[in-house]
């Protein structure tokens, strides 16, 4: 049992080191989109997301800039990478987050591994806006859900395998800043989390996850910092705090 | 009058008007003002014609003329009349990308010449920088991409070279490629009453002025998505000299008023008296020294800030040629006010400034040399600085123990940005590697109480602070740190 | 008025009002979002409006004046979108915004797929601004992330954005609007059932393949007071579907511009076209054929009346042309057409000259060409009426610089040209001035005038295996040409000139 399991992972080595090989970067200009900040970019991201997982996986490298865009999928073995500098702003159009497979946010990957964002950009959810945008269109009878449902999160993602986040700053969501379930290796360092402008805005939820590491996370949000079900498995984190410099553990 | 004294005047007049310089219409030439047609070699022989013909006017009335690369020459002025549009070809071939000038309107080594009127040059620059982009990406033109963007070949919508006795006035200057216009070892350059409004794609400065003596930049507007109003000096055997900016605004997605980046030679005898910048994501004003440039003799009087991320940022720093030391001496700034914001005092602009250097909380007016190559001699007179404050040190913390403070690098070979050091230790003025500096008749405001005192002084020598005033929420603070410090006295 | 009477207006009044509302909702882009700032993307906010309105009963989307940018959205069922005065409906330069419909295989800005009862309206404008999309296609496509043959260096027609693409709907309305510049076709319809397009203006000369509008495949269709001034064909019916005929077509009272054909039926003609009744209409500066009927792929042609059709400065006056491209084992046939009432003059020069994206010179060297009505040796043309016909031609015909001569071998050279794309030029020189007639039967040709202004080494009409033509009040005007032969006949028969 334990060799095949180590054969196993000898294997998985191999594939990951194969696709290290033939990762490639791809900046962004290349497909067109905008660092102008009011050019809506969302399906020309989504066509370089597609083009990379298709051609066997890399880089999206957005360098400094404002990009607007709605909401866009992650596929396997791509990686979006946020230079110093590059900002992913939430558009404040409601009707341009979809749902995907029961999950609305800014950023959605269902059953995709070898995913992640890096970088030391801002991902930025415009979630004041956003927001009044919702209420606007609610109270004139348009839009159907309640607010809170109509929300978009930042990040949502479900089933995937080999998701990594690293030294991003995560602010201004508009519903909950990150939603994981049923994902496994799931890695988060060095990421700012900065969520208040809506009420109860919660920094991390993580449901049915196994293998999960949080290290040097700053939470600031108006929810709960980091919640967790108790499916959930194999969860460390490690210097983790919010804005009261209270540690932050995973089992809250 | 009698008849003989009215011949002679006639006669004077004439010859007034023979020495005054011809107007000639563009027309004259075939320019077309339909926007449509790419007029740039109809300029150009109008300017050759011009010039040849002993100089003149080359006067565009109310219409929209397309060009490419046009060079001016001694003697020739473009009168742009109210209604009158220079637009920039958004081909980028229509450029001379090959040199290191690339621009719209250039001039090289022309005396008596320059750019007047009511009316409008536009650059196009957004569509062109996508055009030089799409080129490039497809593999037809070589080019770096820094930062996913043209490295160079962008073009500018003014390129003046060597050139003497150059008048810029009442124009408005749109929509650049790149810096909107250069001014670069200049003599006797006047530019006054011109307007720009260019946050078409990065590095849109608003007025460079590099390496150039005699120079009076007066009344204008500078809306830019780069740094608005900038000094720079390429050339490490020259030097900015005898400049004065009076009577300016400044907005900008970067520093307001700037000094750098590039200091090969230097700056002397600089007056910016009675200028305003508001919207601004950098410094209001920004003096730097990382090039091995002297910088001396700068006064900066009644600057008024508003919604500005940083007051004063004063650095040297040794980011190429170690041979050479970045000195900075003489600096007097005085009868200044400026507030700073808690939040982005650029959001909604477009090409707004990057948010990086993170985390850390408002960072206080920064003046810092390195150690054994200090700022010296500077002068803060009559200064009244108000911060949000309200800084939260889980989010970010810089204390005042020596561990702290020697935790701060030195960043010698960085580019000089107020943020650069990310969380600084004070809230208000942040010293280091100082000689020699006189605060007097200074207020200091936070808003909401901050963790941090309000002065941090590390490596400073003589330092004399009078009549000094902190206003923050709560009591009993001490507001001044001083470590490794001499000679610091504090008086009322 | 007596104070009765005023009540009564007031009342009616309010009851059509009322009616109004009952029946069409208003609702503004505006209150879901839109932005008229021409730099939002309201491609979500767009389609957000349209769902909404289709599931509530339906009614109008009204966009108030502005620029509202968009990539592609999908007209649903009951509901109308309204173009006020000075509204844009502006496509956005992104082909990546744009959906390439899996069912239609083409890329557009409004997409209408199986719905019913549904339109567009106002005096607003759609305007694709296609020559930016479709340049920016062809950098996509360099740059490799794109794929696509570029044939003729220009990306595949369905790989650019029509402005409006209807497949499959049931009353469709479309009015008073003004379509500009898509990368491809302007407006297709295909295999609907009722449509209505009428006080339309097409001003569209952006890129290739800018046809006017397209009407594929569809049953009881009424074009009426419309302006089309296209790059390419501007009244175009297509069949595509084999199965499948274009029927039941009012044409009335339209006025068309085109740097390829006026009226054309084709090119692709699988199923066919059948009752058709096209009435005063005008052609002007184009650069091919005022009226171009083609089978070529299989199709049928049948009971055609076109009353009324006057031709300025057109390259070509009428062309009738079976082929045998795609049949697929399919039989075209060309029946009972009748043409009346046409005054025509045809230039020397390009018709076409000056506007954007003009007509691409070919088929050198040849003289004017006349009209033809060719059939093929085993599918001809039958029943051809026309009637009340004037044709002014430059003539010049000049033998030395292009000459087809009335020899049998002459004649015979001229090839039949069974799979080529069918053009009036196709066969370079032909040997008439006038009119070329091949492969036809039941020819009837009264109250017809030829004009040529300059003496031709041609004579007027030539006939090749025409069988039954009867030929009633002629006349030709032609310089310097008393006693030359106007009407040459080849291998025809039961032919009757009175």
């Amino acid at each position: 049992m334990k060799s095949i399991g180590l054969r196993w992972s000898v294997v998985f080595l191999v594939l990951t080191l194969t696709q290290t090989v033939w990762a490639k970067d791809y900046r962004a200009s290349v497909f067109g989109i905008k660092s102008d900040g009011v050019t809506l970019n969302t399906r020309s991201i989504q066509k370089a997301v597609d083009f990379i997982s298709e051609n066997g996986g890399g880089k999206l490298v957005f360098y400094v800039g404002r990009y607007l865009t709605g909401t866009i999928t992650l596929k396997s073995n791509v990686t979006i990478q946020l230079e110093e500098g590059a900002i992913l702003v939430g558009t404040p159009s409601i009707y341009d987050y979809y749902t995907v497979d029961g999950m609305k946010a800014l950023i959605v990957a269902n059953n995709q591994q070898n995913i992640g964002i890096t970088g030391k950009g801002v991902i930025d959810g415009q979630g004041t806006t956003v927001l009044e945008q919702i209420n606007n269109q609610i109270s004139k009878g348009y839009m159907k859900e309640t607010a809170l449902q109509a929300s978009p999160a930042l990040i949502a993602m479900d089933s995937c395998r080999q998701v990594t986040f690293s030294e991003l700053n995560l602010v201004n969501a508009c519903g909950n800043v990150q939603t994981y379930s049923g994902c496994r290796e799931l890695t988060i360092r060095d990421v700012t989390v900065k969520s208040t402008v809506v009420a109860d805005s919660k920094g991390l939820v993580l449901s049915d996850c196994n293998g999960v590491k949080l290290s040097k996370i700053y939470f600031e949000t108006s929810g709960k910092e980091c919640v967790t079900d108790g499916k959930s498995k194999n969860i460390t984190a490690d210097g983790c705090k919010n804005e009261m410099g209270k540690t932050v553990s995973a089992k809250n | 009058m009698n008849k003989t004294s009215i011949i002679i005047l006639l006669l004077v007049i004439c010859n007034i008007g023979k020495i005054t310089a011809e107007d000639y219409k563009a027309s004259l030439f075939g320019i077309k003002s339909n926007g449509t047609t790419l007029n740039t070699t109809a300029i150009q022989k109008a300017i050759n014609y011009i010039h040849e013909k002993g100089g003149g006017k080359l006067v565009f009335y109310v219409g929209r003329y397309l060009t490419g690369h046009i060079e001016l020459k001694s003697n020739v002025h473009l009168q742009l009349e109210e209604g009158a549009i220079l637009v920039g070809s958004t081909n980028i071939y229509d450029y001379n990308i090959d040199t290191p000038y690339s621009s719209l309107v250039f001039a090289y080594q022309a005396e008596n010449t320059g750019i007047s009127g009511k009316g409008v040059i536009d650059g196009q620059g957004r569509e062109l920088a996508y055009n030089l982009t799409d080129q490039i990406n497809k593999g037809i033109i070589a080019d770096v991409m820094k930062y996913d963007r043209p490295g160079s070949r962008r073009p500018r919508a003014i390129y003046f070279r060597e050139c003497k006795n150059v008048q810029i006035s009442g124009i408005v200057i749109r929509n650049s490629a790149d810096w909107v216009q250069v001014y670069d070892q200049c003599e006797n350059l006047r530019i006054d009453g011109i307007t720009v409004d260019s946050k078409a794609f990065w590095n849109n400065d608003g007025l460079d002025i590099v390496d150039c003596r005699n120079v009076k930049v007066t009344n204008s507007f500078i809306d830019a998505s780069d740094d608005a109003i900038c000094f720079k000096s390429h050339d490490a055997t020259k030097i900015c000299e005898d400049v004065e900016v009076r009577n300016c605004v400044a907005r900008s997605s970067a520093n307001g008023i700037k000094f750098g980046t590039v200091t090969a030679g230097g700056y002397r005898n600089f007056k910016i008296v009675n200028n305003k910048v508001y919207d601004t994501y950098r410094s209001a004003i920004t003096i730097a020294t990382p090039d091995g440039g002297a910088i001396e003799n700068i006064l900066i009087d009644s600057l008024y800030a508003y919604n500005t991320g940083n007051a004063i940022y004063l650095r040297i720093g040794a980011r190429s040629r170690p041979e050479k030391r970045g000195t900075m001496t003489n600096i007097t700034i005085q009868n200044m006010e400026a507030e700073i914001p808690a939040t982005k005092p650029d959001a909604g602009y477009e090409y707004e400034g990057p948010v990086e250097d993170l985390p850390r909380n408002i960072s206080p007016a920064s003046i810092v040399g390195l150690p054994g190559q200090e700022i010296t001699n500077v002068t803060l007179r009559n200064i009244r600085l108000v911060y949000p404050g309200g800084s939260n040190p889980n989010y970010a913390f810089r204390g005042t123990k020596p561990a702290d403070l020697d935790s701060i690098p030195e960043m010698a070979k960085s580019y000089p940005e107020f943020s650069q050091f990310k969380e600084l230790p004070a809230w208000g003025f942040y010293l280091r590697h100082v000689r020699n500096i006189n605060f007097e008749n200074i207020t200091l405001t936070a808003k909401l109480p901050e963790y941090r005192p309000a002065v941090v002084m590390d490596d400073v020598k003589e330092a004399r602070l009078s009549g000094m005033t902190y206003n923050e929420p709560g009591k009993g603070k001490k507001q001044l740190h001083t470590y490794k410090s001499s000679g610091v006295t504090q008086t009322k | 008025m007596n104070p009765g009477f005023r009540g009564m207006v007031a009342s009616m009044i309010l009851i059509v009002f009322f009616t109004l509302n009952v029946f069409a909702k208003d609702y503004k882009a505006s209150d879901f979002g839109a932005k008229a700032d021409g730099v939002t993307l309201n491609t979500c906010t767009i389609q957000k409006a349209i769902d909404f309105i289709s599931e509530n009963g339906g009614g109008r989307l009204v966009f108030e004046a502005g620029n509202y940018l968009t990539g592609s959205i999908y007209l649903k069922s009951n509901v109308t979108i309204h173009l006020d005065y000075g509204a844009t409906l502006l496509g956005s330069t992104n082909p990546f915004d744009y959906v390439k419909d899996k069912k239609i295989g083409w890329m557009s800005m409004i997409f209408a797929v199986n719905q019913e009862n549904i339109g567009i309206s106002g005096k607003g404008t759609i305007n694709g601004r296609g020559f930016i999309t479709a340049n920016n296609m062809v950098a996509y496509i360099h740059r490799g992330i794109f794929t696509d043959p570029l044939k003729l260096d220009r990306p595949n027609e369905t790989n650019r954005p029509q402005n409006i693409y209807f497949r499959e709907c049931r009353n469709v309305r479309v009015t008073g609007i003004t379509l500009r510049d898509p990368a491809s076709w302007n407006q297709t319809y295909d295999q609907c059932v009722n449509l209505y397009v009428a006080d339309e203006i097409v001003d569209s000369k952006s890129y290739w393949n800018n046809d006017g509008i397209d009407v594929v495949d569809c049953d009881s269709v009424e074009i009426r007071n419309c302006y089309f001034d296209a790059a390419d064909d501007v009244i175009c019916f297509k069949s595509h579907d084999a199965k499948k005929i274009c029927q039941n077509v009012i044409v009335d009272n339209c006025v068309g511009r085109s740097s390829a054909n006026g009226l054309k039926f084709g090119t692709v003609s699988r199923g066919g076209f059948r009752n058709f009744k096209v009435t005063n209409l005008t052609i002007f500066d184009t650069f091919r054929s005022a009226i171009t009927f083609a089978a070529v792929d299989g199709g049928e042609i049948e009971n055609i009346v076109v009353d009324g059709v006057r031709s300025i400065n057109t390259g070509n006056v009428i062309y009738l042309r079976i082929g045998d491209r795609w049949s697929q084992g399919k039989k075209p046939f060309m029946r009972n057409i009748s043409i009346s009432n046409v005054y025509a003059e045809v230039p020397f020069g390009k018709p076409d000259a000056g506007y954007n994206y003009e007509g691409p010179v070919e088929d050198l060297p040849r003289n004017i060409s006349p009209a033809s009505i060719v059939g093929l040796p085993d599918h001809k043309i039958e029943n051809v009426k026309l009637k009340n016909i004037e044709i002014v031609y430059p003539g010049a015909g000049n033998p030395l610089y292009a000459k087809r001569g009335l020899t049998s071998a002459e004649l015979d050279s001229i090839p039949e040209m069974r799979t080529a794309y069918p053009e009036f030029s196709q066969f370079k020189e032909l040997p008439a001035w006038g009119f070329y007639l091949r492969h036809a039967t039941g020819i009837e040709f009264e109250n017809v005038t030829l004009t040529a202004q300059k003496k031709d080494y041609r004579p007027s009409i030539v006939m090749d295996d025409v069988t039954g033509a009867t030929f009633s009040r002629m006349r030709f005007n032609e310089p310097e040409s008393s006693g030359k032969e106007q009407i040459f006949r080849y291998k025809s028969e039961n032919v009757m000139i009175k």
